[in-house]
């Protein structure tokens, strides 16, 4: 340990630099995935909870890889326990079920994304919504698509076009002077 | 928006858009382009739905957060480990929390984009051992237990948490995991 210091060995990172160097990423992407502030924090907060735990066991593969299937996953357990709460109706956690969405300005405020756009990838569901994100934001190919969450090529590519298609007529609905170019013609 | 089957089929056109279809496929699909003006709609609204995500800025991480993800070896994990205590965690500097454990499939990473980090980092590491070369020892020893503990140490990507190991974790994520039943499913 003491001459790796001396020589060329690579050495583990800190956990302060995993942090910066990552922590960007994973707040972007659990943003545009839960569309707000307070579910993003604690979505990333509780991805780095994840990692430092797992750090010992981490196996082969990206780490980027690694931090969008635990922010994915935690994202789609968070949709689907709401989506239990609000069954059962649970009365404590009404505040923070969809519905109190943050303000236009909010938003801008928080990511920098067109408010319109952000509106428009909540109304996808949340299945069609990681596969867009990862694809058009996080810039993933399909096949690392597919390995993040765990389903096969064919259906990256049919929930990224459905959604799309959605995100689409969305935001034509959510911002009628967008003109879509159905109306004009190939540009 | 129904596509008749001598169109270009829905997976193809995303697929088309995104670069992800094959040459022999992405030259037949372009030859059908030419003479179909539906399909041609079909991959600008595709197009257009991508380039309106595409304005990705950069996201700030609130500065309180930071300070949370960066204090997280000195509050996740602490009871679960089974009471190494006070003096344990203040071993624990963030600066060696990697120690034992991190291996090699973060080097492609690091290495290529920092090379200054990284030069940094070997300084560092080497002050850090003549410096608290006992703060390491101390760290090795506490260090496989916290990361050893019983089920808080899978590998974990995501999915079955139970709400009792939350305890020691601060505040904000106590709220929103302790919400519901323990969480099943989300297996990558």
């Amino acid at each position: 340990m003491a001459h790796a210091a001396a020589t060329d060995v690579w050495v583990a990172p800190t956990w302060e630099q995993v942090v910066r160097d990552h922590s960007a990423r994973v707040y972007r992407l659990a943003y545009r995935l839960s569309g707000n502030a307070h579910d993003a924090e604690d979505l990333t907060q509780e991805t780095f909870v994840r990692v430092f735990r797992s750090l010992a066991s981490f196996s082969p593969g990206t780490f980027e890889g690694w931090l969008h299937r635990i922010t994915t996953n935690l994202f789609l357990d968070m949709v689907r326990r709401r989506q239990r709460i609000r069954f059962d109706a649970l009365p404590e956690d009404t505040e923070r079920l969809p519905g109190s969405a943050p303000s236009p300005e909010q938003v801008y405020t928080d990511t920098h994304l067109d408010p319109q756009v952000q509106a428009a990838l909540d109304a996808l569901s949340p299945e069609f919504r990681v596969a867009v994100v990862l694809c058009d934001i996080e810039g993933l190919t399909y096949e690392e698509i597919a390995a993040t969450l765990g389903i096969k090529l064919g259906t990256v590519r049919s929930r990224i076009h459905r959604g799309r298609v959605q995100l689409r007529e969305a935001l034509a609905h959510l911002a009628p002077g967008r003109r879509p170019v159905l109306e004009e013609g190939p540009r | 928006m129904n596509i008749p089957v001598s169109h270009l089929a829905q997976e193809a056109i995303a697929a088309l858009v995104d670069g992800e279809l094959s040459g022999a496929a992405a030259g037949r699909a372009a030859r059908h382009l030419t003479g179909c003006l539906q399909c041609r709609l079909a991959v600008e609204a595709q197009r257009e739905a991508k380039e309106a995500l595409h304005t990705t800025h950069d996201v700030a991480v609130p500065g309180d957060l930071l300070s949370r993800l960066q204090a997280i070896p000195f509050t996740a994990d602490v009871s679960a480990s089974g009471g190494f205590g006070g003096s344990g965690t203040l071993l624990a500097s963030p600066d060696r929390v990697l120690g034992g454990g991190f291996s090699a499939p973060l080097a492609p990473q690091q290495t290529p984009d920092r090379p200054g980090q990284a030069r940094w980092l070997r300084r560092g590491m080497a002050a850090g051992l003549a410096g608290i070369g006992v703060g390491v020892v101390a760290l090795a020893v506490s260090l496989p237990t916290g990361g050893q503990a019983g089920p808080v140490a899978r590998p974990d990507t995501g999915s079955t948490v139970t709400s009792g190991e939350r305890t020691a974790v601060v505040p904000p994520v106590v709220r929103t995991l302790t919400v519901g039943t323990p969480l099943t499913g989300g297996t990558p």
